[in-house]
């Protein structure tokens, strides 16, 4: 207990907006797939680690961290392993590491190599690779551990509720499958098995059904109380809303490919993607206020989230306005 | 209040053809007024759960399934409407509040139906001071769901289904995993509810005796399609799941029958009865030892330093709150458990340095999800791996199961059983193991009496094979039947270890039913009265 009141200073998970860690995870991610400088990767994963273990909390979903790690390791050890073993042959005046080359004959004149020298550059272009993807991994991951994926259905609009929902008990799986996963291989275990019998099903059946049910049974509880109930709206207000929405979606999609493979006119592309966000808010202001759900209390905007906020849109300006220089 | 005429559910395939001839419910007809308590019962398996997700819609909303006839509630007919539109007449509780809960604090999961309604916060306000006293939740509100025992999380599973103003409240056995503090808890509030508050309760329960001092009627789920509903006294001509207060009625030949414990008290004075004494098995040598043993899971202590012997041809019930350390108690004898310190050994060697094939010849164990350990794709795939892996001869496991939870399809997907048929196929499974030692952790959730008396009988006679038995439960009445030998843990410490005959005997916290009414010493079982 003493460790959880020593941590209450304003970055951690329960006094902050998940909405706001949400944006940071993605804002990160933005950034890494931006950046192409090893040391910038490196020091977002060391950032988002140190973030997730200083602010969060005893939750079931802060637990998942330690899994989004494994992987991040993974991908980054495989992703040099791979640039080892299958080496693209460099010259071997500028080797760095010097290990001997192996020829197969697949046959039909055609050849394999495997490993040979390794050039500095090359070793460094596997290494921000993998952890390009492995800032990737560790930006959601810390959105997913430090935000509380129930606290999320509250900060979202009425309009998109039943996607917040669908998404937020999307979220709730992982954590989920990991806890029946361990009771489950703990049950099997007093179980036993003949000879004939398959042992991953033992483990992956359960653990699929249980998910399924428990997840069945949260919505079949939200449904009982009301959850899915629409406001009375007229035939016109619903197509004028899915019409505006449809809009929205075509513009901000049109102006991020246009910003992506067009380089020379960004301001209209820039224009495009503020047009189809402002076409957004309409969509989920007219839908908001027909549906008829009221928020007994709502989720509060504090210091720690316009940190956070403001951290992390300044690192994806840098990031962009990086990437358009270079 | 509510009303059904001809309803009829069944279930149907996803090619839509229906699953049986006979449908699930047949035909039911029936009212319900405004602010009775009704008790709804009847066999391991025959439908109750369906029948109370039929009255919102749940069924066959989530279960799939077709449903006609009428479902009359306030004078609108609700047939074949989603459940959301029930919602602000009719509440649901479910038998695992955790599992249902959409919020992390107290206020927030109370408030949620009404939100979803769109009650004004002022009306939101107002409803939640009516509540929450009355579910004596008020002190709680800012409290995070998890540190709540489970009888609070169930009360405020019941505040959040009324949170809108409902005046029906469904309950799908919302006692069955709570101890028995927690559950007269629950008891209590429902009891308040209906008959001052004008709700109208619909309670499947299994535990009977709990609560048929209580109710106005019962509805019995016949499971052959068909459901009655009338007085408490007129239900249990089948005594598959009468409770001992009706047996020991139907037994003496009471007329009217009583359903409340105080009347039943008069009428046992009135005459003269001959009483047996119960039979104890003496017990033969020492099988499991525990040596200080003491787990903890961070810094919470779950069993301080214990000191046990377990021994064979004996039965050991295990009782306590819940979170007083049964189940870490019974993981640890297992020998995958947490062990911080002390030791668990047993005649047959350490079972926590033991490979899992040897374990599993000393020690048979069911787990409280008794589920996760059905992994096949029909019934009958289960019971001939059980054969096979214990290797008896084929239909042991079939006929074992058969006795506990009667005749059933074996072409059934396992979980398209009820959670007692599920239990019982596991014990079916873990029990033809003939293991030398059987633990098992809350083996009666779900079972009705004649399914009770099946497994006793059966552990009795697994007993007199000198096997060691242990029997973590809450269910006093099974433990009445069943043990020898009765352990009291409160707070992970062994504070009571004694007879059975004593601690269930009348005036005792843990008292049986039949203890209760005849207040007799060492009278606890209905076996123990000669009619």
């Amino acid at each position: 207990m003493s460790v959880t009141s020593q941590k209450a200073h304003l970055l951690r998970a329960n006094k902050t907006n998940p909405a706001s860690w949400w944006i940071a995870g993605i804002s990160l991610s933005l950034v890494s797939s931006l950046t192409g400088n090893l040391m910038v990767l490196i020091s977002i994963c060391i950032g988002t680690m140190l973030t997730v273990f200083l602010a969060r909390d005893e939750s079931p979903w802060a637990k998942s961290i330690g899994f989004y790690l494994k992987l991040a390791a993974v991908v980054v050890s495989l992703r040099v392993v791979f640039r080892i073993i299958f080496n693209l042959g460099t010259a071997t005046s500028e080797a760095f590491l010097l290990l001997p080359s192996l020829e197969f004959d697949v046959g039909f004149g055609n050849t394999i190599h495997l490993f040979g020298p390794m050039s500095e550059l090359s070793l460094v272009a596997a290494f921000t690779d993998g952890f390009r993807l492995a800032a990737i991994i560790l930006s959601v991951g810390m959105a997913n551990s430090l935000a509380n994926p129930r606290k999320i259905l509250k900060a979202t609009p009425g309009a998109l509720y039943e996607i917040a929902t669908a998404i937020s008990i999307a979220i709730n799986l992982a954590p989920q499958l990991i806890s029946s996963l361990n009771r489950v291989r703990r049950a099997r275990s007093l179980r036993g098995r003949s000879k004939g019998i398959k042992s991953l099903a033992g483990i992956v059946i359960p653990v699929l059904e249980d998910t399924i049910e428990q997840s069945m049974a949260l919505a079949a509880s939200m449904s009982a109380r009301g959850f899915g109930r629409r406001g009375k709206r007229t035939a016109l207000q619903i197509l004028i809303a899915r019409l505006l929405g449809f809009l929205a979606v075509c513009l901000c999609v049109t102006g991020v490919v246009l910003l992506l493979i067009s380089p020379d006119q960004q301001f209209i592309d820039l224009a495009i993607v503020f047009l189809g966000l402002v076409a957004a808010g309409f969509t989920i202001r007219i839908s908001s206020t027909k549906a008829t759900r009221t928020r007994y209390r709502s989720e509060p905007w504090r210091l720690g989230d316009l940190v956070v906020f403001a951290v992390s849109i300044t690192l994806l300006l840098l990031a962009f306005g990086g990437a358009f220089a270079a | 209040m509510i009303e059904l005429r001809d309803l009829t559910f069944s279930y149907t395939l996803p090619d839509g053809s229906l699953v049986s001839e006979t449908p699930q419910l047949n035909r039911v007809n029936f009212k319900i007024n405004k602010g009775e308590f009704v008790l709804v019962c009847g066999p391991t398996g025959s439908g109750k759960s369906t029948f109370l997700r039929t009255l919102n819609g749940l069924a066959p909303s989530f279960t799939g399934g077709v449903i006609r006839g009428e479902l009359i509630i306030d004078d609108l007919n609700l047939i074949g409407s989603e459940p959301h539109e029930f919602a602000h007449l009719v509440g649901y509780v479910n038998q695992q509040p955790e599992g249902a809960f959409v919020a992390d604090t107290v206020i927030d999961e109370i408030v949620y139906g009404a939100e979803q309604l769109g009650l004004s916060i002022p009306a939101i306000k107002q409803s939640i001071d009516e509540i929450a006293p009355l579910l004596d939740i008020a002190e709680l509100l800012e409290r995070p769901l998890d540190t709540l025992s489970g009888g609070q999380q169930q009360r405020v599973a019941i505040a959040a289904a009324l949170i809108a103003g409902q005046k029906i409240l469904l309950l799908d056995e919302p006692t069955s995993a709570l101890d028995h503090e927690g559950a007269n808890e629950v008891l209590r509030v429902l009891r308040n509810l209906a008959h001052d508050r004008d709700v109208t309760v619909l309670l499947a329960e299994h535990r009977i005796s709990r609560v048929i001092g209580a109710v106005d009627s019962v509805l019995v789920v016949h499971g052959d399609g068909s459901v009655t509903k009338g007085a408490p006294q007129s239900q249990f001509n089948d005594n598959r799941f009468a409770p001992p207060i009706i047996e020991l009625g139907l037994k003496l030949g009471w007329n009217p029958l009583p359903t409340n414990n105080s009347d039943a008290t008069k009428l046992w004075q009135s005459a003269k009865h001959s009483i047996e004494a119960k039979k104890l098995a003496p017990a033969s040598k020492e099988v499991v030892t525990l040596q200080d043993l003491k787990v903890s899971f961070g810094n919470v202590t779950a069993l301080e330093e214990t000191n046990l012997s377990l021994f064979g041809n004996q039965i050991t019930a295990l009782m306590g709150e819940n979170g007083s350390g049964k189940t870490t108690l019974c993981w640890a004898i297992q020998g995958t458990g947490t062990i911080t310190s002390g030791k668990v050994t047993t005649s047959f060697g350490d079972t926590s340095s033991m490979a899992a094939e040897n374990r599993l010849d000393v020690l048979a164990m069911v787990p409280q999800r008794a589920a996760d350990l059905l992994f096949l794709n029909s019934l009958s795939a289960e019971l001939t791996e059980s054969d096979r892996f214990a290797n008896v001869k084929s239909g042991s496991t079939a006929s074992l199961f058969q006795k506990l939870a009667g005749r059933i399809d074996t072409a059934i997907h396992p979980r398209d059983l009820s959670a007692g048929q599920q239990l019982a196929l596991v014990l079916a499974i873990q029990l033809v193991k003939d293991a030398k030692v059987l633990i098992l952790d809350e083996p009666t959730r779900g079972l009705d009496y004649a399914a009770k008396r099946a497994l006793a009988k059966q552990l009795n006679s697994i007993r007199a094979t000198d096997r060691t038995v242990l029997i973590a439960t809450h269910d006093i009445e099974f433990v009445a039947m069943v043990a020898d030998r009765v352990l009291v843990l409160e707070k992970g410490r062994l504070v009571q270890d004694g007879l059975p005959t004593v601690l269930l005997s009348a005036g005792n916290p843990l008292a049986s039913q039949i203890a209760e009414i005849t207040r007799e010493p060492a009278l606890i079982t209905i076996e123990q009265v000669l009619s």
